[in-house]
């Protein structure tokens, strides 16, 4: 057992460094692009804000994760060891999963990919009849499911409207353009903060939702999560970002200098409150996508020469594929490892 | 292996603006090429004459390069503060002046200058000064493009750039009745220049002159573009 909770650590870490390599990268990538904050300042604000955000407000994300989907509770009280193989074989095929996407360069999010394995984990275990199917918890899959669609359009509002206010508010009326940019600048520190925060509460959960369902169907953890395990997650992501995801951040900045600090600053702004908004609603989003609808909504307020539509398309169709992929795959390995434990 | 990345910017698609102002000074500088053409044309500097034609054939050709990067880069998923046939109609404008350099370059080494009257020669430099300014005043116009954008075209900057125009149309006007006054010294001495060189200046008048016909269009063209919006 002790060896099932050791795969199911080092596993959750793998995630975690998945997310802060590339997730947290694309959140902070906008602070280097406009010039506010250098990669050594970007690494150090998000270390700091990420692993902040996760400590103290990841739980209700996590949550959700770990016994929001499928009745935990209800399938260790039966038999503890599916659980811990189920949410070992859900964070197996999430990794899996992003880590092919990202070879791929295919916008696809963890937290789809967890909520999609951990379904096909609780779709096996109501074939089995080990629990009814309408004991998922399908109200909560459905309001899940509604965010991502909503998440990335509540972004491309607000980013919208805060863009249009800056526009009327300073742009139309500067008389020294530069001079206000680089008041934004110091406003971008700020949101550099903001968003890692956000990103923090939100996204350790798909490192950490997984390992703390298995403590919980052992037995080992009280109802509450404790501090260590989103710690853990915490750490995790901070070391993708520092072992990998400056490399992310590199490129992105240089790719998006047409990010000024005002645009970016409504684009971080926008993407940071919608994402904080859902994990205060215990709703696991997708931060990359909602920013991608920020980026677009201060672009559709003019604030960009161009904006490409086309990843919409992208998005739409990774995201189509990540919830069967991430469930069939999760699935799978469950089975299998209940026939190798 | 390709890169460990997953990123969504590409939805900040490239700007076509900044290739814009590029592709116009390929434009203005065709035109200043074009100038001393003519002087070395008058000179009877045929080496000079014909290296500043390569000159302005391969800025002709940059030009074009340019013109076509822009249009491949806007396809239908990309969204612009601009109406995209709006920018399009205004680059095909603008892509003739560099065009329009060029056959004024190649006209001139079809025929050398012989048998031309007292008044030709400065009748042809002052044109062909008169086109140039056009031509750099209209380069004014396309440099605020840049500052529109970054104040997400702003009223001011809006304003400023529309009382630049006119001026471009009031320099092809002097530049059309710089062309009539030409035309008529050209015909009053046809016994003189003869049949074959009057067509050959009258042709070299027409081209020099639409280099500024199309600097005032690219920024009529302009103007329509920012007023859609």
């Amino acid at each position: 057992m002790d060896l099932l909770v050791i795969a199911l650590i080092f596993a959750g870490l793998y995630m975690a460094w998945n997310i802060g390599a590339n997730d947290l990268a694309n959140a902070m990538g906008t602070s280097v692009g406009t010039g506010a904050l250098s990669i050594k300042q970007v690494i150090i604000i998000a270390a700091i804000f990420e692993f902040l955000g996760a400590v103290f407000f990841g739980k209700r994300v996590t949550s959700t994760i770990a016994k929001g989907i499928v009745p935990i509770d209800t399938i260790s009280g039966i038999n503890p060891q599916i659980v811990v193989l189920g949410m070992l074989a859900a964070i197996l095929a999430a990794s899996f999963w992003i880590t092919l996407a990202t070879f791929y360069n295919l916008p696809v999010s963890t937290s789809h990919s967890i909520v999609g394995s951990v379904l096909g984990f609780g779709l096996v275990v109501a074939f089995n009849g080990t629990i009814a199917y309408s004991d998922i918890h399908w109200n909560v899959l459905a309001k899940i499911v509604a965010s991502w669609f909503i998440s990335p359009v509540l972004g491309a509002l607000l980013a919208y409207l805060l863009f249009y206010i800056i526009r009327s508010l300073f742009l139309h009326r500067a008389t020294d353009l530069p001079h206000i940019e680089k008041k934004f600048i110091s406003l971008q520190v700020l949101t550099a903060c903001y968003i890692a925060f956000a990103h923090g509460s939100n996204d350790v959960a798909n490192a950490v939702g997984p390992l703390t369902a298995g403590l919980k169907g052992l037995g080992m953890i009280e109802s509450d999560i404790p501090i260590w395990v989103l710690v853990l997650g915490g750490v995790g992501m901070v070391i993708g970002l520092a072992t990998w995801g400056y490399k992310v951040v590199e490129t992105i900045g240089s790719k998006i200098t047409e990010l000024t600090p005002t645009r970016g600053f409504a684009a971080q702004f926008a993407t940071a409150t919608v994402v904080f908004f859902h994990s205060y609603s215990s709703l696991p989003i997708s931060t990359t996508h909602t920013l991608v609808g920020s980026v677009i909504g201060v672009g559709l307020a003019g604030g960009l020469a161009a904006v490409d539509l086309s990843v919409i398309w992208k998005i739409i169709s990774s995201w189509l594929a990540t919830v069967p992929i991430a469930a069939l795959t999760s699935a799978l390995i469950f089975m299998g490892l209940e026939v190798i434990v | 292996m390709k890169d460990y990345i997953r990123s969504v910017f590409d939805v900040v698609a490239e700007s076509p603006f900044l290739p814009l102002e590029a592709h116009a000074k390929k434009g203005v500088l065709a035109v200043e090429k074009l100038s001393e053409a003519l002087e070395a044309y008058f000179e009877g500097d045929t080496k000079l004459l014909e290296e500043r034609t390569a000159e302005i054939d391969t800025l002709e050709h940059e030009a074009d390069i340019i013109k076509q990067k822009i249009r491949a880069g806007i396809p239908a998923s990309v969204r612009l503060p601009v109406d995209k046939k709006d920018l399009l109609s205004f680059l095909k404008q603008q892509d003739s002046i560099a065009d329009y350099a060029q056959t004024s370059a190649y006209w001139l080494t079809l025929r050398p200058a012989k048998n031309l009257p007292e008044g030709i020669e400065k009748g042809f430099l002052e044109l062909m000064a008169a086109s140039l300014t056009t031509v750099q005043m209209y380069d004014k116009v396309v440099d605020k493009l840049y500052k529109l954008l970054a104040t997400s075209f702003s009223k001011e900057e809006i304003k400023e750039t529309l009382t630049l125009i006119p001026e471009v149309e009031k320099l092809e006007h002097d530049v059309d009745v710089l062309e009539t006054a030409l035309l008529k010294k050209i015909f009053d001495n046809e016994a003189l220049i003869g049949g074959a060189g009057a067509c050959h200046l009258i042709g070299l008048v027409a081209r020099i002159g639409s280099i500024a016909d199309k600097s005032a269009n690219s920024a009529d063209r302009l103007r329509t573009m920012i007023l859609k919006r």
